[in-house]
């Protein structure tokens, strides 16, 4: 007749069906929540400098110091499918040869609410140097501060929260001091 | 050993394997339900999981093991016949 091992089936089966259910309902409800916060962001200076490339001793090069101010929410983010958010800062230029970059200055991992409210005046993280090892001749860069929002179920999604009102023009490269 | 086979197997009648299918259907189906509503409103996935999670475990319990409710109605065998292999065909 009906041995315990059937029932295991039984109960198993459907089991796994409600689960796929549950979680592509936790998946979908991510959609109801359509919070956009805004924020400012304001390049406080920019500056380049002659350098030395690591790698080849005779070779120069510049590289731009970006400091800048972030002050924005991102608490109405956090809804119960939200596992975290990587908050970055990209400049956005075209170069002297007329590629179209995309750099991440400065970026940040947000895992909890209560840090969400982001009041930074920092210098990038990363270095912003160009392929071409100069920046004369580029084109005034946009500078914005997005976001991508990663879910516990569900897909990732992307916003921004800022973005300079004009484009920054790069200043003549300095001697470096140090 | 047939006493420990009874116990490991635990076997229920037709009418109770009728019982536990609509338990578990109805079960699963209606905690799937209120573990979503429950973790929805106090917005916590955690709640929502350990809700369904709990629920299987109740199920399981209830569902699982050869209560006597589903050994009520037992088979009915009709009485063993004189055997006579004569007449057989």
């Amino acid at each position: 007749m009906h041995s315990i091992y059937a029932r295991v089936n039984g109960v198993s089966g459907l089991w796994s069906t409600c689960i796929m259910v549950l979680l592509a309902a936790v998946a979908l409800s991510s959609f109801l929540f359509n919070a956009d916060p805004k924020g400012n962001l304001d390049i406080v200076s920019l500056k380049v400098f002659h350098s030395k490339t690591r790698r080849y001793p005779y070779r120069n090069e510049e590289i731009s110091f970006v400091k800048f101010n972030i002050s924005t929410d991102f608490t109405p983010l956090f809804n119960w499918n939200t596992k975290q958010l990587f908050v970055y800062l990209e400049a956005e230029y075209t170069n002297a040869q007329g590629v179209n970059n995309t750099v991440i200055l400065w970026d940040r991992i947000v895992r909890r609410k209560e840090q969400a409210k982001i009041d930074v005046v920092q210098k990038d993280k990363y270095r912003l140097r160009d392929l071409s090892g100069s920046f004369r001749d580029v084109l005034p860069a946009q500078y914005s501060l997005k976001y991508n929002v990663m879910p516990y179920v569900g897909v990732l999604s992307y916003g921004e929260a800022a973005r300079t009102l004009e484009p920054i023009d790069f200043p003549e490269a300095k001697d470096s001091v140090s | 050993m047939p006493a420990l086979q009874e116990l490991v197997e635990g076997r229920i009648d037709f009418n109770g394997q009728k019982k536990a299918d609509d338990i578990v259907r109805v079960v699963l189906i209606t905690s799937t339900l209120l573990s979503f509503v429950v973790g929805f409103t106090l917005s916590s996935l955690k709640i929502t999981l350990s809700t369904f999670a709990l629920s299987t475990v109740a199920l399981s319990l209830v569902v699982l093991p050869p209560w006597p409710m589903f050994n009520k109605h037992p088979v009915k065998w009709l009485p063993s016949q004189e055997h006579n292999p004569k007449s057989k065909g």
